[in-house]
């Protein structure tokens, strides 16, 4: 396999290197021998990087927001200064190959509750958005994944002591190729949610690293993806937890038919004094129609004791005794599986997009029945 | 003409080491507004009847014919056959999360009543009903957004097929072991249930190994079923004397 290799030589202010601990002279050394590292190739293993990594060093502009105009919120375009809190080289070196490549970024900061969501449209190439949630300050996110070319989005989430951030992400665009990264860091006691809803397009791939740095922290990931037609879909999953008592709980339904692609890879790293630790994945999936592929890893790292862990996947079809059940009602098989598909997906769509979501997912949706 | 007409009925169910046959030569006739019990020992036959006339894959019909209402059962789809008019209560009702309670009964009686062509119900009043229905039978009507079936007790997995029964209001409904798990209070509600549904144009057949429920829904017939066959048929007087005898002295 040849390697794998930045499309530009990285320049950064030498500020931000020398914050970094890396010596500016060797950085690109550095970023290409984590690109071609045996547990980043892993990452890789089933979507080739080279598309994603040569569209690194395109032109970005901001994402279109709304609700920035409240107190406690600001919002602005500023050099990249200093590396952010969850910053791991070696993990991400492609999402942090983007921030040196665009050189700056958008911040937003949260400083007290806010009561209004803020929104974040993404119809192209974005800057890197970097968000700072203050100490008890509270915030509603909405993100949605729009537009038709190859794009790339990272945002980079620092949530503060005791705030909250409630984060609502639909990715239901047709694209050749997108990719999401997210980097979510909690501090103690803070909470953080996340619903994801994606379609697969060309190739999707989406990374999610959440890192429990405090006491305490709370994080619940709830995902729904379809992937139909021949489309595909990479989700890459961290969850760290450094810190004593934190919480997790992740929950992924995947559909996947008719010659699409699904790769879903989950990993719980347990860090060492992280005790009192409760981790749970589950991750399911559904193949339909006359072909699909799934590949799904969930991978356990834990090096401390007195945790409680739990992990799953499975991958299949339809249950029998469901539809039986279904169709002894009088609901022909068709409509009996079309309940069961949606059923599955629905107990993964929540919050604000949720409306939105169900109907690119799952069809038009009878609002004046009760769900 | 009768309701149901089940003659000559062999059937076997699929297992590892092949086809096992359990009916050999069933024969039963439920005319409209008659209760039929039977009852067996284990492993007679009893759910392997409820499945085939169900259409419950993982069976197969291997000699013999079920007419429902003139039309030929084996023929059809289970959806088919609850079009018709065939309603199973499960044994086991099956936990479906992610499709509500209340969706799915609408799709089963819009499916029912598109089928039938008939006019589906409008919504609203489609909902008070099932409301009513619910609370008739001690269910919270809370129960109705949550997904079928789901975390609910066995108790209320069975007061839910009788709702479905009431709501469906089906030509034949066939109870495989509905009292198995309740209690003697969920038991009466259950029994109440389908003592409403009872008219003079539908039929009952009751699978159970209980005397007891027969108390409360009393049969105008009782059959003993064994080794895939009725061996001896009687009025509810049977169910008595098998409750002080046990099978042994019939088989």
């Amino acid at each position: 396999m040849a390697d794998l290799a930045l499309p530009q030589t990285l320049t950064l202010p030498e500020d931000f290197a020398s914050a970094l601990g890396e010596p500016v002279a060797t950085l690109d050394e550095v970023v290409q021998q984590a690109l071609n590292s045996a547990a980043h190739r892993e990452r890789w293993k089933y979507t080739k990087a080279d598309r994603f990594l040569a569209q690194t060093s395109e032109p970005a502009s901001p994402p279109q927001i709304t609700g920035e105009r409240q107190t406690g919120v600001s919002w602005q375009r500023q050099p990249i200064a200093q590396p952010m809190s969850g910053l791991d080289l070696q993990q991400a070196p492609e999402a942090f190959a983007r921030l040196c490549f665009a050189g700056e970024a958008m911040r937003l900061d949260i400083t007290a509750p806010v009561s209004e969501p803020i929104t974040l449209v993404h119809s192209e190439n974005t800057l890197p958005v970097m968000i700072h949630v203050s100490a008890n300050a509270s915030l509603s996110l909405i993100e949605i994944i729009d537009g038709h070319d190859e794009m790339q989005q990272s945002v980079w989430i620092d949530i503060g002591p005791n705030a909250q951030v409630l984060h609502s992400r639909n990715a239901l665009n047709d694209t050749p190729a997108s990719w999401q990264y997210l980097n979510v860091r909690l501090q103690d006691a803070a909470r953080y949610r996340l619903n994801n809803h994606a379609l697969g397009c060309g190739i999707r791939r989406q990374d999610l690293h959440i890192i429990m740095d405090g006491q305490g922290a709370e994080a619940k990931l709830v995902s729904a993806g379809m992937v139909d037609n021949k489309a595909a879909l990479d989700q890459q999953i961290t969850m760290e937890h450094r810190q004593p008592k934190g919480h997790s709980e992740q929950t992924i339904h995947n559909i996947v038919a008719n010659g699409g692609k699904c790769t879903f890879n989950g990993r719980i790293h347990i860090h060492e004094g992280a005790s009192g630790t409760d981790a749970q994945l589950s991750n399911k999936n559904l193949g339909m129609g006359d072909n699909a592929t799934i590949n799904t890893k969930p991978e356990l790292e834990i090096y401390t004791d007195d945790v409680s862990c739990s992990h799953g996947a499975t991958v299949g079809t339809l249950s029998k005794e469901a539809l039986f059940y279904l169709t002894s009602r009088g609901i022909d098989q068709a409509a009996a599986q079309a309940l069961l598909s949606q059923g599955f997906l629905r107990q993964c769509i929540d919050g604000p997009l949720a409306a939105t979501a169900l109907e690119a997912m799952i069809g038009p949706q009878n609002t004046s029945d009760e769900h | 003409m009768n309701l149901l007409d089940v003659s000559n009925l062999h059937a076997s169910v699929a297992t590892d080491a092949g086809p096992q046959p359990i009916l050999k030569g069933l024969n039963l006739t439920v005319k409209p507004g008659e209760v039929h019990a039977i009852m067996g020992p284990n492993g007679s036959g009893k759910s392997t009847l409820a499945n085939v006339l169900s259409g419950r894959p993982g069976y197969a019909v291997d000699d013999g014919e079920a007419v429902l209402d003139g039309r030929n059962l084996l023929d059809l789809e289970p959806f088919e056959r609850a079009q018709i008019g065939m309603f199973l209560a499960f044994q086991y009702p099956v936990e479906i999360p992610g499709v509500s309670n209340m969706e799915f009964l609408k799709a089963s009686i819009d499916s029912l009543a598109r089928a039938r062509g008939e006019e589906q119900p409008n919504t609203a009043n489609f909902m008070r009903q099932v409301r009513e229905l619910a609370g008739s039978l001690d269910l919270d009507p809370a129960f109705l957004k949550r997904g079928v079936n789901e975390g609910f007790s066995g108790g209320e997995k069975k007061r839910n097929e009788i709702m479905q029964l009431l709501l469906l209001n089906p030509k034949l409904a066939l109870l495989d072991e509905t009292d198995s798990g309740l209690d003697i209070d969920a038991l009466k509600t259950v029994a109440d249930g389908v003592n409403r549904y009872r008219s003079q144009s539908n039929g009952v057949v009751l699978i159970t190994h209980y005397q007891r429920l027969l108390d409360y829904i009393v049969p105008d017939y009782v059959h003993v079923l064994s080794n895939g066959q009725i061996i001896e048929s009687g009025d509810k007087g049977l169910a008595l004397e098998l409750e002080a005898k046990g099978y042994a002295w019939l088989t």
